[in-house]
């Protein structure tokens, strides 16, 4: 479905990727992990072809990001929907305008009651119906992310990308987010990636989990054995992120058995 | 200071402008968006647009009459007015307004949009941002620009009328017929031309400056300022050129 081959990426003398080989499966939920800075964000932006390796190629789709000719490219992204870390919002339009963009435009054929009828849809799986007609600056964070969400699944993608999607949310309504992430996937069956920081919510909406590390993917698996790693860059980062300096990680098998 | 940031900036301007050639100007325009990018820029512009050169037709006057009186020639006055103000002064305080007011709007509108991750949003839903963002933009001033500029010379010329007439007692049949001589109908289509360049001019670089801001108010201020003063100094050199061209 997506898969990483040797990529790697410079910025001037930084190097942010670093031969990078992985592939993500069709249908689970796969999570990148990792500090702030440590590439998360570029190699999400490689996914949907907004940055090109510098060597190494991203097959998506069975679509070469990297060297494809643009109307390829594009014919590929809208095969895949994202969820930005602000939302990334239309401030112009309302929620339902915000919904129903990607289908006036790339899905010409749909009526406009066809479309409406999308967008109430995908507003009840976010757990906002009835919201089409609120302007996006009255939106709270939470909200604003399930928006954005809703515009992200509305064309029913083969694959959905989530950049941060805990990242500016109360605890309570990260979790909400959590939730609601794996709820869509059980109900959609599609394949999600999550890019995040946010260890405890990864581990609870992901089938696998990768770490980042120096521009290294240092350690990927299923969850299961991802938080049973002797990996100790790993190890370090899991009990950090929890918050509890002697957690141990059998408490962290409880977070995730406990959960989904 | 070396050489190799302007070159840099250069190429990627062309390219930027080349991209848009290619994928913006190729397909028809988004719905509805070009008419309404045109009032925005047409009627929003108008009121500030007017203000400055009906002043600047008031000066033009008064300043030909102290230049022509010692030699006995106030009324070359309309003929000054007619070489300066519709050859040169209006199609240049048209395209410095529409870049204060229009390129601003525009610089800023794209930079926030950037900040915002709303450009990166439009390319991830399979969305060409040129296309989308620029092509109602330029094909939006190209189609009001003509028009201010022609509302400005007509203007600035009742406004030079208006104070030679009732402020410095000049004939005012005598004042039309030197400004007709020396302003030709083909003076004006020249000024219509000049500005669709300075339209193209101010677009584009206020465009590519919004497109590649850096995020956050800082960046989206920086981004607004050099576009403007950019286009600015574009459209000055751009209008010598062009007269050069015609009228050397």
């Amino acid at each position: 479905m997506i898969q990483f081959e040797n990529v790697s990426k410079a910025f001037g003398d930084l190097v942010v990727l670093d031969k990078v080989s992985f592939e993500i499966p069709k249908g689970q939920t796969t999570a990148i992990i990792g500090h702030s800075g440590a590439g998360k964000s570029v190699l999400l932006k490689h996914i949907v072809g907004l940055l090109k390796p510098d060597s190494g190629s991203v097959h998506v789709l069975d679509c070469d990001m990297a060297n494809a000719p643009q109307q390829a490219i594009y014919a590929t992204r809208r095969r895949m929907g994202m969820l930005f870390q602000q939302g990334a919002l239309f401030e112009s339009m309302t929620v339902g305008e915000n919904i129903a963009f990607p289908l006036v435009h790339n899905h010409k054929a749909l009526s406009a009651s066809e479309r409406d009828d999308r967008v109430a849809e995908v507003l009840t799986q976010v757990e906002l119906p009835g919201m089409q007609d609120r302007s996006v600056v009255e939106l709270s964070g939470g909200q604003r992310k399930r928006v954005g969400l809703a515009r992200a699944i509305v064309t029913q993608p083969e694959i959905v990308l989530f950049d941060e999607p805990n990242s500016g949310l109360d605890p309570v309504t990260s979790n909400a987010i959590d939730e609601l992430t794996l709820h869509l996937q059980k109900l959609l069956g599609i394949t999600f990636v999550v890019i995040s920081h946010d260890i405890v919510g990864t581990l609870k909406v992901a089938d696998r989990v990768g770490m980042l590390y120096q521009g290294k993917l240092i350690e990927y698996d299923e969850v299961s054995r991802f938080i049973q790693t002797e990996n100790p860059i790993v190890t370090a980062f899991l009990k950090r992120n929890v918050h509890l300096p002697d957690a141990t990680l059998p408490a962290l098998e409880d977070i995730v058995g406990g959960d989904s | 200071m070396t050489l190799r940031q302007p070159v840099a900036t250069l190429g990627r301007f062309s390219m930027f402008c080349w991209t848009f050639c290619r994928s913006g100007l190729t397909r028809r325009p988004p719905p509805g968006k070009v008419l309404e990018e045109a009032y925005k820029i047409g009627v929003r512009s108008l009121p500030i647009l007017m203000t400055i050169a009906f002043f600047v037709g008031t000066n033009l006057t008064l300043q030909g009459k102290n230049a022509f009186e010692p030699i006995g020639g106030q009324n070359l006055v309309g003929m000054f007015v007619g070489l300066a103000g519709v050859r040169e002064l209006a199609p240049i305080i048209a395209a410095a307004m529409i870049a204060a007011k229009a390129g601003t709007e525009m610089a800023s509108q794209v930079a926030v949009m950037r900040s915002r991750e709303q450009i990166d949003a439009l390319e991830v839903m399979g969305i060409n941002p040129h296309w989308y963002l620029i092509t109602p933009r330029f094909l939006g001033i190209l189609l009001v620009m003509p028009a201010l500029t022609t509302l400005a010379i007509y203007g600035m010329l009742a406004s030079a009328y208006l104070v030679a007439v009732y402020q410095l007692n000049l004939n005012g049949a005598e004042f039309l017929d030197f400004v007709q001589s020396a302003a030709r109908p083909i003076d004006l289509i020249v000024a219509n031309i000049k500005s669709l360049f300075f339209g193209a001019v101010i677009c584009m670089v206020c465009c590519y400056n919004g497109f590649y801001s850096k995020s956050g108010p800082k960046g989206v201020g920086s981004a607004t300022n050099r576009a403007v003063v950019t286009a600015a100094v574009i459209c000055v050199i751009l209008n010598y050129l062009i007269s050069e061209i015609v009228y050397a």
